[in-house]
């Protein structure tokens, strides 16, 4: 027993001397929640990063590209506190986190580390209004995914008045917050009623039967997939008439397993998915990497920061974070979202477009900066 | 959309809702009014109902048995799940209160909490994180009268838990059984000097109670489409609310409270603003506690130190 | 007895068949029995083990000695030498940790102290009054959102709003205390389960106050002041504590402080009266403890140790958000005091490092983590329910009466 512990030991000291001795070990830190409610979306994130590693191959300059897990679980506590482990870890780039509310906080020392931090998933503006160069975000903000939906209902639904639903978190609030801004400003559309329901409950009818009778043109559900897709069930069983709009966090595919039919015409505003060769080459190693069925809404985001800070490192040459932040800000990246290139702030040059959801499938209906079909 | 079929189509949405707030809350009525014990593991054994429904619902829809013996499945579901949360409901009552019945309250409730938070992260770990999809079996179809609307899913859960509780109380008052438990619950030294087997009563009480919450998981899996591991947590503070409300120990107390909290939760999301309705759910709670602490219909319950 | 052992054993593990078997084996639409075999495995062999320890210590039990616990040994080797040697090791580890430990040790090491100050807190109300708490986290949220709010709209000075703070968590600890005066241990446990989130979602929902979800953002970290003579003569400098160490000794501080007066009220007249309230309210009251005024005390003075600790916590973020007062931390919080022992100083410290520093250590763990709390918390109250080291009191008491508590 003591002596197979002593061989143990013996192997373990040989190997991890060996690669340390002798890799040169390029370091990606990801944040996102691995634990609690939001496991889903934030392993998606942590898969889409690993693809991106393992597709780009190998880097030039370095021996070994590792990624080192971060657990955020969507808690400023915790996150800070996987950020500072991960920030010892020696890490070069952190990509993450997925909760807004825990990106804040995390930001703090990832910033005074000098660290450049990419997120794929919180959008809350306040996150790149603070000035901190080594700070990008993927998706597109809070406040243009709100202009996007308000240029869809004047232009496109010409809509003319909605209720809004939101569950008051950071996310969903701060989003319908920015569309009765944008509404009130243009004074097209006019918000009639704002409801709240509870994250985690599962009757909405009540709120429902309410907006059913004042019978507004669009209800916009601004919440995460789990009550939307509840409350879409509910809303064409109670037989109603409104249109119904939606966001990225119900976008995700199961949504559409949970509510089946009941989801046929609900229009929600995601990123752009161009059809690339990449793209597609992309959902099928992420497919038969981690044995999914479908590939999760973040795990793109997470996978294009990868690449792209792959990319950068490997054209700066260097990880630096000071000539890495700069030239990933003066180049144009291309990824599986899109094109990326970001303004002074570190914000993606991006909107959403907007999606239908027919024959139990997203497809892609209309772009708001073109007003155009797609 | 008038007023009247407005009020019409609340009062089916608050009537849905407190049927099944009525039904877990009798699971936590009968286990407290047994062994004055807070099953706070409740919730998940209502939650493993709805999964144990979605995996046999599931396989048999596969078999394509759905469409051919429609209510043959449904009982089949319905068994399967009821069955299956009266065993977890034995072997929590076994693990965590049985050899913790004579220590101080404090421990035991302990117990249950530490029994519920291990529920919900075993589920989580073995069921995953993310929402089950139930097969939909009902359809959107329904009955529509005076502007309100129905569906004939709705209409077929509210029928079985009534149902259900119809056979519980027939239980209690008729059968042998059902009489051990009452007098347990009134006296247990009583009980035991008379010949009633105390341990036994206790595991049908736990039996019955979780199978009531599982069939209530079922049929929340059924109307809203979807279970995950932790939507214990908010049916089990609604169903304490209810069963608090209506006298804690009270069957026909547990009934009434989980209507009346159906209600207060749907009227007031219907009338006023839906962001505090839980607050409201919450107030009324502690009101109640404060003002008339042996709820609607319990028995005055006299102040006794454990 | 083997018999009767086997005969259990095969119950149990028809039990665990017909439990783990459809949660493990369909977690998509096909069955995999990999997954429960594996499992399944792991519960079978912790029964047989116990059988076996069982048989072991039958066979021995004739030895006729009777073997001291561990935690009785360690106790015993730690008693050996004077407590000011003790105690003058551990605080000077603890103040020499900064030196030797990197960041992410740190921040650890400031989170374990935070809930240290949450468990003292909390000890107060349930280890000993008596009184279980299940909404303990709303005075945490009362002192971080009083700082924050404080901070962000006057401007003042965390040492300036720390008592403001303070006062307003004991304020809000009276009004939920005192409703709660009649109840009985479970009717109490749902009230403040119910306060509990009352709070949270009043902090969510009052948007024109608290920002609601969006969180409150930019507050200042706490400042020392101290005098410079420069070449303008004397002036007063602010040196704000934003490194980790700075921070990890201000929460050094709040620990050492909270410990030192929950450890004075543990042994004054107060003290006595809330553990006589613990064990018989009725006697209590006779023998002229004022028992209204003691518990509503109990919850006030609980209530305001988890405001200090929450003030410092806004103020180590500099963000907060009613989401970080979730249920689950007032579950955790209660699993550090119950896990500790229920009123043992000691306890609650080593128990908090346990369970916030464990999971750090051990991050592959990180999921079975709560699965882990859930199955300690029902363990202990069976087992131990004195918990990991057991206040001094409680084990006098224990050991002074043999006989078990009557019954009913």
């Amino acid at each position: 027993m003591k002596k197979a512990g002593i061989i143990v030991l013996c192997l373990t000291l040989i190997l991890g001397f060996q690669s340390m001795a002798l890799a040169k070990t390029l370091k990606i830190g990801t944040l996102s929640p691995l634990t609690g409610p939001y496991a889903q979306d934030g392993t998606d994130i942590l898969q889409g990063v690993k693809t991106a590693v393992a597709v780009y191959g190998a880097l030039k300059g370095y021996d070994k590209v590792e990624v080192v897990p971060g657990d955020s679980a969507c808690d400023g506590g915790k996150a800070t506190m996987a950020a500072n482990k991960l920030i010892n870890s020696g890490v070069n780039v952190i990509i993450g986190a997925y909760c807004s509310s825990a990106t804040e906080p995390a930001q703090i020392p990832i910033m005074d580390a000098g660290i450049v931090q990419i997120t794929p998933a919180s959008t809350n503006e306040r996150l790149t209004a603070k000035g901190y160069k080594y700070f990008f975000r993927m998706p597109p903000r809070d406040d243009v995914q709100a202009w996007s939906t308000v240029q869809f209902l004047e232009k496109k639904l010409k809509a003319k008045t909605i209720a809004l639903i939101d569950d008051k978190q950071t996310y969903t609030a701060g989003l319908t917050a920015n569309i009765e801004k944008f509404a009130k400003e243009k004074n097209i559309v006019k918000v009639i009623a704002h409801e709240y329901i509870t994250p985690g409950d599962s009757d909405f009818t009540a709120v429902l039967t309410k907006l059913k009778r004042i019978n507004p043109d669009v209800i916009y559900m601004s919440v995460y997939q789990p009550e939307g897709s509840k409350m879409i069930q509910q809303a064409r069983k109670l037989d109603m008439s409104s249109t119904f709009l939606s966001e990225d966090a119900v976008f995700h595919p199961k949504f559409l397993e949970v509510a089946g039919k009941n989801a046929e015409g609900v229009y929600l505003t995601f990123a752009k998915a161009p059809e690339t060769p990449e793209r597609d080459e992309f959902v099928q190693t992420y497919m038969k990497m981690w044995n999914a069925k479908a590939v999760g809404s973040y795990a793109y985001y997470a996978y294009d920061a990868g690449m792209m800070a792959l990319a950068a490192i490997e054209k700066a040459s260097t990880a630096d974070a000071d000539k890495l932040q700069q030239t990933i800000r003066d180049n144009t990246w291309t990824g599986v979202s899109g094109d990326i290139s970001f303004d002074e702030h570190g914000d993606r040059k991006i909107a959403h477009i907007v999606w239908l959801v027919k024959d139990n499938k997203f497809v892609p209906f209309w772009d708001p900066i073109t007003g155009k079909d797609l | 959309m008038d007023l009247s079929s407005f009020l019409l189509q609340q009062i089916i949405n608050a009537v849905f809702l407190g049927s099944i707030y009525s039904l877990i809350a009798l699971g936590y009525t009968m286990v407290y009014g047994i062994i004055e014990l807070i099953n706070f593991a409740h919730g998940e054994l209502f939650t493993a109902g709805a999964f144990i429904g979605v995996i046999v619902l599931t396989a048999l829809q596969q078999m394509g048995f759905v469409e051919t013996h429609f209510v043959l499945t449904m009982i089949i579901v319905f068994v399967m799940s009821m069955s299956y949360v009266a065993v977890l409901g034995v072997a929590v009552e076994h693990v965590a209160y049985k050899p913790l019945r004579t220590s101080s309250r404090l421990s035991a409730l302990l117990s249950a909490l530490g029994m519920s938070i291990f529920l919900s992260n075993g589920m989580m770990l073995s069921q995953g994180v993310s929402d089950r999809a139930y097969p939909q079996v009902f359809g959107i179809e329904g009955i529509e009268f005076m502007g309100a609307r129905i569906t004939n899913g709705q209409i077929f859960i509210i029928i079985l838990a009534v149902a259900l509780m119809v056979g519980l109380q027939l239980f209690v008052h008729r059968t042998r059984l059902g009489k051990a438990m009452r007098a347990t619950a009134q006296n247990k030294t009583m009980a035991r000097i008379l010949g009633i087997d105390i341990d036994q009563t206790i595991r049908i009480t736990f039996m019955i109670g979780p199978a009531l919450g599982a069939a209530a998981g079922v049929m929340v899996g059924l109307h809203y489409g979807a279970v995950r591991f932790d939507m214990g947590f908010i049916f089990m503070i609604k169903a304490f609310a209810a069963a608090i409300l209506g006298g804690i120990g009270s069957i026909p107390g547990a009934m009434l409270g989980g209507l009346i909290i159906g209600t207060i939760e749907v009227m007031w999301a219907a009338f006023l603003p839906s962001a505090w309705k839980d607050v409201t759910t919450f107030t009324v709670l502690i009101m109640v506690l404060y003002f008339k602490p042996s709820g609607l219909l319990g028995e005055g319950t006299t102040e006794v130190r454990v | 007895m083997i018999q009767k052992e086997l005969k259990k054993l095969v119950v149990y593990g028809a039990f665990l068949v017909i439990i783990l078997t459809p949660m493990l084996g369909f977690r998509s639409t096909t069955f995999e029995p990999g997954r429960v075999l594996k499992i399944l495995g792991i519960f079978m062999t912790i029964l047989v083990l116990n059988i076996v320890v069982k048989f072991i210590r039958s066979q021995k039990k004739d030895d006729g000695r009777k073997k001291t616990p561990w935690t009785e040994v360690v106790r015993k080797r730690i008693n050996r030498y004077p407590k000011v040697y003790t105690l003058g090791g551990l605080l000077a580890l603890a103040f020499a940790f900064p030196m030797f430990a990197d960041n992410y040790m740190i921040d650890v090491g400031i989170t374990c102290l935070i809930y240290v100050c949450l468990g003292l807190g909390l000890n107060i109300v349930v280890g000993l009054c008596g009184l279980l708490d299940l909404g303990y986290i709303a005075f945490y949220a009362v002192g971080a959102y009083t700082y924050s709010l404080l901070n962000l709209t006057f401007g003042l000075s965390f040492w300036a709003a720390l008592p403001l703070g303070i006062v307003l968590g004991m304020v809000v600890g009276c009004i939920i205390g005192y409703p709660t005066l009649k109840m009985r241990g479970d009717y109490l446990a749902i009230v403040t389960l119910g306060f509990g989130e009352i709070v949270r979602l009043v902090l969510n929902n009052w948007d024109s106050l608290t920002a609601g979800p969006n969180g409150l953002f930019g507050m200042k970290r706490p400042a020392l002041y101290y005098p410079s003579f420069g070449e303008d003569g004397f002036t007063w400098v602010t040196y704000y504590l934003k490194s980790l160490p700075s921070l990890y000794y201000f929460i050094l501080l709040i620990a050492i402080l909270t410990i030192i007066g929950v450890r004075r009220l543990d042994n004054s007249r107060i003290g006595r009266a809330w553990i006589a309230i613990r064990e018989d309210e009725v006697a209590a009251e006779l023998s002229g403890v004022p028992t209204t005024w003691i518990k509503l005390l109990a919850y006030a003075l609980g209530a305001g140790f988890a405001s200090v600790a929450g003030a410092f916590f806004a103020a180590k973020l500099s963000y907060t958000n009613p989401n970080f007062f979730l249920f689950m931390e007032s579950c955790i919080v209660l699993c550090i005091v119950v896990l500790g022992g229920v009123g043992s100083i000691p306890g609650i410290v080593v128990a908090a490092f346990v369970l916030i520093a464990a999971p750090e250590v051990f991050r592959g763990l990180e999921n079975f983590r709560m699965l882990a709390f859930g199955g300690i918390m029902t363990t202990m109250m069976i087992l131990k329910p004195e918990g990991l080291i057991p206040a001094s009191r409680r084990r006098r008491e224990l050991r002074a009466d043999q006989e078990p508590p009557p019954k009913d």
